[in-house]
């Protein structure tokens, strides 16, 4: 039974009754209700207990502020946390539970927090939980399962969310009167226009009221404009769409809820959609929010905002009680009486003014209704809702109280304190705010983004003149857009004349403040008048620290209600003004929005690109794990009949040690370099003699940065008298050619060069090995490949096995070995024939982990592994190949006090003692086991592994002084406090003359 | 996200420009000879001003080219964006 | 020609895995295009030599104004202020790229034949320009990008070249050929409310 279901009124459909359950229990209510409006339909007062104190709370709004009906809708891996159920659309079948209470709603246990409040004042958990610093761990989790809104879903996501990019000349954030008014203006004038709505249906304000405009219901003006904006081309037209966050140059970021209001999934499987809108203007129309006043036990169920109470009459056909009090400071709430008395609901109005209102309180006079003019509310009674009200005479001029003792029967408590401008978007672009002394409100002041700020949003309370700020708006935005504008002819309303508002931040209590019962100002954190004026007490001068001491504005709803009474009553504690005081930062998220809007399509295979070889598929027939080196997906190794890592590389090595193997390279950067200065440039950016290079020879050749730190390393080639090809290593390819073609558009343009990157275009197979010339002979090769046509490091065209190719002589293997760059549209039958080619050799493919190992008993280093930034050539013996003749980029720096300091850390080999441990790569070196802790550390390993070849485990090490170290022994330091002795050796471990490359 | 206007592509999400410091730091003719307190204002020293800014950007996913944006770095607004070769002119828009 | 010899663009394993064709009415069609011939030039423009070398070769001159391909028997797309990219359809890698060195091997330029180096895709199709947006921060209003027109730009985490070719909004989507099958797997989910069919 929907008990407080009105007979008639409302934009519900009373055909489609709908089922749903909270916290277990079967209720029902009607298509276009929301949870809450259902909800007090059937007459729930109580849906949740508070953050800290878990005192009950009821429904107190009816829209994006609701602080206390935070809801968990729906099971399972679909479910949402952190829902207002204000905004919760009612679908067949909707399941919520509350956030808070425990065992239930009625009974919470931690509900004996409010009987000692009086410990869990502001900044209560920051001095108590404090210490002793190691209970902290028990703290934690009791804290956590007694705080917070609800349970993320652990499953995978099953829904889909999406994102669009989108360019406007004008965004309308907000669809109430003067939003609608700005994008008819704009959508007329020929702009591209979104207008963007987060609630189910356009009209804002105009759908809890009972306005009419040009004599007719304000509901058929607002059809009738969406109509003419959805005809129009140029239109946009976005509900359930929120404008939650306004970034820098105008870009607007809106969450559309597409198929949440189902409770299905949707037939496209979009369940949000993240609008990324590029605006040239923006219209900021989302109206303003109405205060609550602070009074003894305000936050009684049964205790709402007036502008709440009026929507969920005049919208959903539903009265919150039957016996009504409105309390006001202002004479907007005297609508909420006259539609309460419409309904049939007893009312009294207790206004806080001794003028009372304008002419709504004559005609409130007229209907009958009762109004206490200076009057205010003291206290409330009632705990689990509102049995009635105690009030008191109260005198503004002299802001004096008087005999507090009458009390009035209610179950209802409308309250207004006055309108807030919903300024966090304006706020969020920059913008600042100006406190209103006569409307008593922070109302938008200088824009730093292009946008102008509209209707009530802007400051305007009456339909009149927000319709007039939104025709202004769509003029004003239109012109700057370049456009020309129709004139719009203003739609006829009645208007009355307000008095002016009474500001009354905090309501006189019988006993002072600190004493008193509490008086809330932001429900959400239960902080009260008693903790602002405790903050202060304790020496908070600054409104963003009070907030963080109190919890003042923190939330789902991010203080709309609260902040800025909380502000106003801080004012009154430290004796300054309102504008003295300010606001915190808006910041955005407007609303708490989902994880999976912001991923949209990024998950899964998806979620960061896979970069393949021509070679690929080929690899992953042969069954090899990939590694991922940057975003390629490189082989790891090539496992045969179930063995692991291990065990394949040691095959892997010997294989290639004893006969030949083969890798796929082709992710090493390639850049052509070509032009007259050529040879000029690369001498400044290598550090060796790059001009002494014969044309056909190859060269290894390192680039520093200006720091004098390793930045990248690679083979280059001479092709021709002003070309050069370069390679780079895997990761820094694209950072390699953005540094060249900085250096040459930035510091030498004169420099006739030009850079293109091939590293796409071009695949790179690796044939290491004795038995490598073999392998290539057998292919059919056009070129001599001994030793006197094709010597060590030098490179030749040629045509192998039918296609061109460029051969390389060149080794990261140590052995005799042929790198093969050819067209990567032919890669893949290159790798097939050279595998064909092999057989009778046994050719082995290797992936990454073979080559570190190869290159490891070399004492080659890898960039980024071996090095880090902030390894100097030096540090790692290179320098032989630091040319003194030339200027080269880092060179000067090379000389700087911190790079010839003699305890640098520099490259070493290490050798197990015992001959058999592994020392895990990242192991810190020290070099006594026996100091005290904290241990110096003297060093750390690079690379680690077992070589097959060697029979023994060989490292690599950077450790302080290390190149005068040799053959000390120091200690790496495992795991468990297990103490490893070491030796340090020269990190080349195999064929140290570079016999074997060089046949 | 910024909106940056490349001189070459005009406006282009910040998504697809590079970030490349204060502009007008040119690098010594001579390092040689410079003291390493010099070569160290050279190498590390910003000017981090708070107001007008002039800063290097690269078009990274565009035509790849440096070129000068003076942006305020309170506002972020950007006053203009010029090629390298117009920087001592004030014909930049 | 047997099928040793024949290019690869790399994404025939992607081809053969595609399930099911959905071709729904507004549908969108994607095509794989083989044998394509990429070559990237750089130059100066302002050289006449430079440009009549390239005509001669190309019989058609290059784009000067930014972020415009020329459409004729090529596609000549600007990339910078000093660099293009030819596009050709008839298969004559490396053959292009010689003759083009050929004619300016005395004046300082750069040709490089990269055709294995990138893949070409061409869609269309009512929805083309919202699929791209999803990813893609271009604004593809058809007022403003018209035939003729291209970007470089991101779409989703990849590097693209996007020109529209033909009155009916047909665009070529050039990406590099290792980023390609990332593409191609996020275009085949991206759209697949349309419906894709890659051919």
């Amino acid at each position: 039974m929907q008990l407080d279901r009105l007979k008639t009124g409302g934009r519900i459909d009373r055909t489609r009754p709908l089922n749903f359950r909270f916290n277990g229990k079967t209720y029902s209510g009607f298509a276009g209700d929301t949870l809450a409006s259902a909800l007090l339909a059937n007459d729930v007062a109580l849906v949740s207990r508070s953050f800290k104190l878990h005192r009950p709370r009821g429904i107190v709004g009816a829209g994006a502020e609701e602080p206390n009906a935070i809801v968990q809708v729906g099971t399972g891996a679909s479910t949402l946390p952190n829902m207002r159920a204000t905004q919760v659309e009612l679908y067949d079948g909707l399941e919520a539970r509350s956030t808070k209470g425990w065992p239930n709603l009625r009974f919470d246990l931690a509900a004996l927090n409010d009987r000692f409040s009086k410990v869990f004042g502001a900044g209560f958990y920051y001095k108590t939980f404090m210490r002793p610093k190691a209970f902290w761990k028990y703290y934690e989790r009791f804290i956590r399962a007694s705080a917070g809104f609800g349970i993320a879903p652990t499953e995978p996501d099953p829904d889909s969310y999406e994102h669009r990019n989108a360019h406007c000349d004008v965004l309308v954030a907000g669809g109430g009167p003067a939003g609608l008014m700005a994008a008819l203006v704009a959508a007329r004038s020929g702009a591209r226009v979104i207008i963007a709505d987060e609630q189910n249906e356009f009209g804002g304000s105009l759908l809890s009221g009972s306005e009419s405009i040009d004599g007719k219901p304000a509901a058929e003006w607002v059809n009738a404009v969406i109509a003419e904006l959805r005809d129009r081309g140029n239109v946009t037209v976005l509900t359930r769409s929120t404008v939650f966050g306004y970034y820098d140059h105008n870009f607007i970021a809106v969450a559309e809820h597409c198929s949440d209001h189902k409770g299905e999934r949707a037939a496209d499987g979009v369940r949000e959609r993240l609008w990324r809108v590029r605006a040239d203007q923006v219209v900021l129309a989302q109206g303003a929010f109405e205060r609550p006043l602070v009074f003894c036990n305000n936050d009684r169920p049964g205790v709402m905002t007036a502008s709440a109470v009026s929507t969920y009459i005049n919208r959903y056909g539903v009265c919150p009680g039957k016996r009504a009090v409105v309390f006001t400071n202002n004479d907007s709430a005297y609508r909420t009486a006259l539609d309460l008395n419409n309904a049939g609901i007893p009312v009294v109005v207790v206004d806080c003014r001794k003028s009372g209102a304008g002419s709504l309180g004559a005609t409130a006079d007229a209907a009958g209704i009762t109004v206490l003019r200076g009057h205010i509310v003291s206290d409330v009674i009632g705990r689990h809702r509102v049995s009635g009200i105690r009030i008191a005479r109260w005198d503004g001029d002299t802001q004096s109280t008087f005999d507090s003792t009458i009390r009035i029967d209610c179950d209802l408590l409308a309250m207004s304190g006055g309108w807030s401008p919903a300024v966090h978007l304006h706020s969020q672009s920059g913008g600042t705010n100006a406190w209103d002394e006569t409307r008593h409100c922070f109302v938008p002041a200088e824009s730093a983004q292009a946008n102008v700020s509209a209707g009530a949003c802007n400051g305007h309370w009456s339909l009149k003149a927000c319709l007039q700020d939104g025709i202004d708006a769509g003029a004003e935005v239109a012109a700057r857009c370049g456009l020309r504008t129709m004139p719009v002819e203003l739609p006829v309303t009645t208007e009355g004349t307000d008095n002016p508002m009474q500001a009354l931040w905090r309501v006189p209590a019988s006993k002072d403040p600190d004493r008193c019962p509490k008086q809330f100002i932001d429900y959400q954190n239960d902080t009260s008048v008693a903790d602002v004026r405790l903050a202060a007490r304790e020496g908070y001068r600054n409104v963003e620290h009070v907030k963080r001491y109190t919890a003042l504005g923190f939330g789902t709803d991010q203080g709309k209600l609260g902040n800025i009474n909380g502000m106003a009553i801080l004012a009154e504690c430290l004796g300054k003004t309102i504008p003295e005081v300010g606001t915190t930062t808006f910041r955005p998220v407007y609303t708490p929005v989902t994880f999976g809007l912001g991923a949209g399509e990024n998950v899964g295979e998806l979620f960061d690109p896979i970069r393949k070889t021509a070679i690929h598929e080929r690899h992953q027939a042969a069954g090899s794990p990939f590694e991922v080196v940057g975003q390629w997906h490189r082989p790891w190794y090539f496992p045969q009949g179930g063995e692991d890592l291990h065990a394949a590389v040691a095959r892997e090595c010997l294989a290639t040690r004893n006969s030949v193997g083969m890798m796929d390279a082709s992710t090493l950067g390639k850049i052509d370099a070509r032009g007259p200065d050529v040879v000029e440039f690369l001498e400044r950016i290598y550090t060796h003699d790059v001009g002494r290079m014969k044309v056909g020879r190859c060269a290894y050749g390192i680039m520093l940065r200006e720091d004098g730190m390793l930045m990248d390393d690679g083979v280059m080639a001479r092709l021709g008298e002003h070309q050069y090809y370069l390679t780079t290593t895997t990761g820094g390819a694209a950072n390699v050619l953005n540094w060249l073609e900085t250096w040459l558009q930035t510091e030498w343009p004169e420099l006739k060069v030009y850079l293109t990157s091939l590293t796409d275009s071009f695949s790179t197979i690796a044939v290491a090995g004795p038995k490598s010339r073999d392998v290539l002979q057998n292919a059919g090769c056009s070129i001599d490949l001994g030793k006197e046509n094709f010597s060590f490091m030098s490179v030749q065209q040629a045509v192998l096995a039918g296609f061109p190719v460029q051969l390389f002589r060149v080794s990261f293997s140590g052995e005799l070995a042929f790198e093969i760059n050819i067209d990567s549209a032919y890669a893949s039958q290159m790798w097939q024939i050279l595998m064909e080619s092999g057989k009778e050799f046994d050719i082995t493919p290797y992936g990454t982990e073979t080559m570190h190992v190869l290159r490891a008993e070399k004492g080659f280093v890898i960039v980024g592994q071996d090095t880090d930034g902030s390894v100097t050539p030096v540090d790692l013996g290179m320098n032989w190949l630091l040319s003194k003749n030339k200027d080269f980029l880092g060179k000067r720096s090379l000389s700087r006090q911190d790079c010839v300091r003699d305890d640098r850390k520099q490259l070493v080999g290490l050798l197990s003692v015992d001959g058999s441990t592994v020392v895990p790569e990242g192991t810190q070196l020290i070099e006594d086991p026996g100091a005290p802790k904290p241990v110096p550390m003297c060093g750390h390993v690079t690379s680690s592994y077992f070589s097959a070849t060697l029979g023994h485990p060989i490292a690599m090490a950077l450790v302080s002084a290390g190149h005068r170290r040799k053959d000390e022994t120091i200690y790496a330091y495992l795991a468990d406090n297990l103490v490893v002795p070491v030796t340090i050796v020269s990190p080349v471990f195999y064929d140290a003359k570079g016999a074997r490359q060089n046949v | 996200m910024f909106l940056i206007q490349c001189p070459w592509c005009g406006n282009r999400a910040e998504t697809e420009y590079r970030y490349g410091g204060e502009a007008g730091i040119s690098r010594p003719k001579d390092p040689d000879a410079l003291s390493d307190a010099e070569w160290s204002d050279y190498l590390f020293y910003r000017s981090n001003p708070r107001g007008a800014h002039k800063e290097l950007w690269n078009h990274a996913q565009g035509c790849r080219r440096w070129f000068e944006v003076e942006r305020d770095t309170v506002s972020y607004k950007i006053a203009r964006s010029y090629k390298l070769a117009d920087r001592n002119s004030e014909s930049g828009s | 020609m047997s099928d040793s010899s024949r290019r690869l663009h790399g994404l025939e394993f992607f081809l053969r895995s595609q399930q099911r064709p959905d071709t729904k009415a507004s549908g969108i069609h994607a095509r794989i295009l083989d044998d394509v011939t990429h070559v990237n030039l750089r130059g100066n423009s302002n050289d006449a030599e430079f440009n009549r070398g390239v005509e001669k070769v190309l019989g058609q001159a290059l784009p000067v104004e930014p972020n415009t391909v020329s459409i004729r028997e090529s596609h000549i797309y600007w990339l910078g202020p000093d660099e293009w990219l030819v596009v050709s359809k008839a298969a004559d890698s490396p053959g292009l790229a010689t003759r083009l060195e050929n004619t300016l091997r005395n004046i300082h330029s750069s040709v490089n034949d990269i055709s294995g180096g990138q893949v070409t895709f061409t869609l269309s199709g009512e929805n083309v320009e919202r699929v791209l947006n999803k990813a893609c921060t271009i604004d593809f209003d058809a007022g403003t990008f018209k035939p003729g027109h291209c970007a470089q730009s991101g779409l989703a985490k990849a590097s693209v070249l996007i020109g529209c070719i033909e009155q009916s909004r047909t665009f070529e989507l050039i990406v590099r050929r290792s980023f390609a099958d990332y593409v191609a797997r996020w275009l085949r989910h991206a759209a697949r409310h349309h419906g894709i069919e890659f051919r």
